[in-house]
């Protein structure tokens, strides 16, 4: 093997590669250090630490762009990577619309990085999954078992540079932890599910994160199925997260360019009821999801996509942004060096409204509160549709009368923008990024018995 | 590393020795202290039969002949009918070298080549947008892909956006339903398969925890998991620890057999290692799961189970799901579907689920087809993505929740 290039070394020579064939293009570098602990009945069942270090290069030949990525990081390593960057370009098709980041980053201190969180003690990480599981245990006799508590964290360097003059690099950490905790009472078993991150590692609440899971989980014992029936639904902020990370694509430019999302053509419209209003924060300190540049090395913002209602913006890349005739809103984003750059949300959240969910859930004669939803995966972005499987607590005038199992709810993600009739004020950020208060939608179908 | 109940792993994907060095270090602190180390067995190499052919090397294939596949799929959903206004068509394959090593001295080989070629379209009816997907996915060689069998995948994933744009939303309610040998296996990969697997079983969390020998579904039902089916997705010749790979019996005429197993479970629960273990690659630990699992087939005529259902849901295409283990309950999506009125196919629905507990509804089937038809997936557990297929026969059950709509 030979000698260790530095991160800055490395792009270096991947630019003199490209500059060498005089093509244009760009540089992605990202050197990742993680690891996870899980515990099983008080003792650490399984530890895993993982490495990576790898570049990604895109050239931009003739209007056509080719992609590759390499983890061989010597010379020869780094100059093959850019040759066949530089051959793939040639198998594509052109198209005008593609560019290169040109300007400058600004300087933007996040707090998104603590240094050696990926260095403690195995005994100090363990400590974090098993006080989980303690927390979740105190909370309900009830809890006795546990489907599996993961505590993981990360550290990492991001390093952008393009031969147009760009470049830019920022370090991030995170750390998170979760459970499903298991409850049982006279034969009926039931699972409850919680996860949390963060930024550092003092932020990370363990003790809550068991609480809730054991809450999940007890919830549900004694579950029985209801009538088929169209009634209001409760959605506390991760349930509406969850249901928020499938609208995330409805707002992504490749998708309204390609007549596949609910969104195209829908800018100034009303597209929520007013009360909705969903902002992109990439910028948000200490957010999950936050970066001071995306994947093509263009600066994140701010933006606000629904205010009271109306569709404001999209999520756009360099190209998509062009072929709209607007910037790049720095929202194509890379989930590591070996893929290419997709559009996707940063921080995307609903915005804190100034309802009482309890009072407004106390004013319907019967409402469902959901508690579980399954097959999220499932719901399609192109049409909207969903019919979800669900768990939940039936409610009569805001009481709780009986967890109910076995059930779905059906409707479609605009329709449900439209009829959310409470916006809580109780804003929570979830592990991925996303963040919502309650939210309490007029109606859903739901099946049943 | 598994030292007692622990497992330590580490993995890079890095070319330095500084780097790994580094990582070594920090998994070198999760090793419980004061073991003994010895030499361990050398290495006894052994060749496993292989359960796939691969005609033709993919890698051999042009570029240029791989892209006029795609371009024949988009001319072929494109052509279908004037309301496919989005055609995405994919063409992936991935050959995986495995090497097995362990201090028990085995030392085992195994090459999968996987192809999939999968057609995404959308059709637009005036706002209603509904997509149709199908794919050709298989460990085999470049021969799978047929002139016909693109053709085939493109006209299913067109005609299907077509039929949904233009169906009535699935109302919402407990209906009979039959599900087409067509529909493929996402209905025993949630409500059965993931329950059998060992992990589940031995932490007592599964709905199938300590029931081996009992009577777990209806006498029509013989589940089996069989990762030697030949060319099928999730074949190979071991699995991810080294284990060959099996055709293990689940359940046998409703009565449950074994779980789904890898090594460390297996001894655990003293049963028979299943070749269980798989992993998504080598950045991850090995867990136990599917391979392809199927309903076996029954000896009822498919056509006589249709006819037997006056007012019910025939599902034609089911597409992902999800279970909870432990309480049994899963769901899962429908892709195509219509409904039964005096034993023949009615008006197709569209946004259809189907909800239910899994040792409920297994017990509950009363009629299954002497036919059998295939889908292919990529399973998730644990973060993990695995290729599986899955395999049923035309089936009847008497009284299911599905998921919609009500007007």
């Amino acid at each position: 093997m030979s000698e260790r290039l530095t991160n800055d070394a490395t792009v270096d020579a991947a630019l003199d590669a490209l500059r060498a064939s005089a093509t244009t293009g760009e540089i992605f570098l990202r050197e990742a250090q993680s690891g996870s602990v899980e515990i099983k009945e008080g003792a650490v069942e399984a530890v895993i630490a993982r490495g990576e270090r790898g570049i990604g290069v895109r050239v931009l030949d003739d209007q056509r762009l080719g992609f590759a990525y390499t983890s061989d990081l010597s010379l020869n390593g780094i100059r093959e990577c850019a040759d066949t960057a530089r051959r793939m370009s040639a198998l594509t098709e052109r198209d005008e619309d593609l560019a290169l980041a040109t300007k400058a980053i600004d300087d933007a201190d996040l707090d998104i990085y603590q240094s050696g969180i990926v260095d403690r003690a195995l005994s100090e990480r363990a400590a974090i999954a098993l006080s989980v599981e303690e927390a979740a245990r105190e909370t309900d006799p009830r809890v006795k078992q546990f489907r599996k508590t993961t505590y993981s964290d990360s550290e990492s360097t991001t390093i952008i540079a393009t031969t147009t003059g760009v470049r830019a690099s920022f370090r991030e950490s995170y750390c998170g932890v979760m459970t499903s905790a298991v409850a049982t009472e006279n034969g009926d078993r039931q699972i409850g599910y919680h996860g949390e991150a963060a930024r550092r590692f003092a932020e990370l609440e363990p003790a809550r994160v068991g609480r809730r899971a054991a809450q999940r989980a007890v919830e549900k014992l004694g579950a029985k199925p209801l009538a088929t029936q169209k009634v209001p639904v409760v959605l506390d902020p991760w349930m509406a997260m969850d249901l928020l990370r499938a609208i995330g694509p409805l707002f992504s430019a490749d998708n309204v360019l390609k007549g596949r999302s609910l969104f195209a053509d829908k800018i100034g419209q009303r597209v929520a009821n007013e009360k909705v209003t969903i902002v992109d924060d990439a910028r948000r300190p200490r957010g999950l999801r936050s970066a001071p540049f995306d994947g093509e090395g263009v600066a994140t913002v701010t933006r606000t996509l629904i205010e009271n209602g109306v569709l404001r913006g999209y999520l756009t890349s360099l190209k998509t942004a062009r072929k709209l005739g607007t910037e790049s809103t720095g929202n194509a984003r890379r989930g590591g060096y070996g893929s290419p750059a997709r559009i996707g949300p940063s921080n995307l959240f609903v915005a804190a409204g100034s309802d009482d969910a309890t009072a407004t859930v106390g004013d319907f004669d019967r409402a469902l509160a959901v508690t579980s939803l399954l097959n999220l995966h499932t719901i399609d972005p192109v049409s909207g549709e969903f019919s979800l499987g669900a768990t939940g607590n039936y409610l009569e005038r805001g009481n709780r009368i009986h967890p109910a199992q076995g059930i779905t709810i059906a409707g479609n993600l605009t329709h449900l923008l439209n009829s959310v009739v409470a916006v809580g004020n109780d804003l929570v950020f979830g592990p991925s990024g996303l963040g919502s208060p309650t939210l309490v939608i007029s109606e859903l179908s739901i099946g049943g018995a | 590393m598994t030292s007692g109940e622990r497992t330590t792993y580490a993995n890079a994907n890095v070319a330095d020795v500084d780097d790994l060095m580094a990582l070594a270090g920090r998994a070198a602190r999760s090793v419980a202290e004061g073991g003994e180390l010895h030499e361990a067995d050398e290495p006894e190499p052994d060749e496993l039969p292989r359960h796939s052919t691969v005609a033709v090397d993919p890698r051999s294939v042009a570029v240029e002949r791989k892209v006029g596949l795609l371009r024949r799929a988009n001319k072929i959903a494109r052509g279908l009918d004037p309301r496919i206004h989005q055609v995405t068509a994919t063409y992936g394959e991935s050959v995986q070298e495995v090497l097995i090593a362990n201090s028990d001295g085995l030392f085992r080989t195994d090459t999968r080549v996987r192809l999939n070629l999968a057609v995404h379209t959308v059709a637009k009816q005036g706002d209603v947008l509904e997509s149709g997907f199908e794919a050709i996915r298989g460990t085999a060689g470049f021969e799978m892909l047929t002139d016909e069998a693109v053709e085939h995948a493109a006209t299913d994933a067109a005609r299907r956006a077509v039929l949904n744009v233009g169906a009535e939303p699935a109302p919402a309610g407990t209906y009979t339903v039959v599900l087409s040998s067509e529909a493929g296996g996402t209905l025993i990969h949630e409500s059965v398969g993931h329950g059998l697997e060992a992990d589940l079983n031995l932490k007592g969390l599964s709905v199938y925890a300590g029931r081996i020998g009992q009577k777990v579904a209806s006498e029509l039902i013989t589940v089996i998991d069989d990762g030697t089916d030949p060319n099928k997705r999730g074949t190979a010749a071991m699995d991810d620890e080294g284990t060959a790979t099996n055709r293990t019996v689940l359940i046998e005429k409703g009565v449950l057999r074994t779980y789904l197993s890898d090594r460390k479970h297996a001894e655990k629960l003293g049963i028979e290692r299943s070749g269980n273990a798989r992993r998504e690659s080598f950045r991850y630990l090995p867990i136990c799961r599917m391979t392809n699992t199927m309903i076996a087939r029954g000896t009822s005529d498919p056509e006589e189970i249709l006819k037997s259902v006056k007012d019910g849901v025939f599902v034609k295409k089911m597409g992902g799901g999800q279970v909870d283990v432990v309480s049994g309950n899963f769901a899962f999506e429908i892709t195509e579907c219509y409904r039964i009125r005096d034993g023949k196919l009615a008006e197709p629905l569209r946004g259809a689920t189907l909800v239910g507990q899994g040792p409920k509804l297994m017990s509950e089937i009363d009629m299954v087809g002497n036919d059998l038809g295939y889908s292919t997936g990529t399973c998730g557990k644990d973060g993990q993505g695995a290729p599986v297929a899955d395999a049923q026969p035309t089936i009847r059950i008497p009284s299911v929740v599905v998921g919609g709509k009500l007007k």
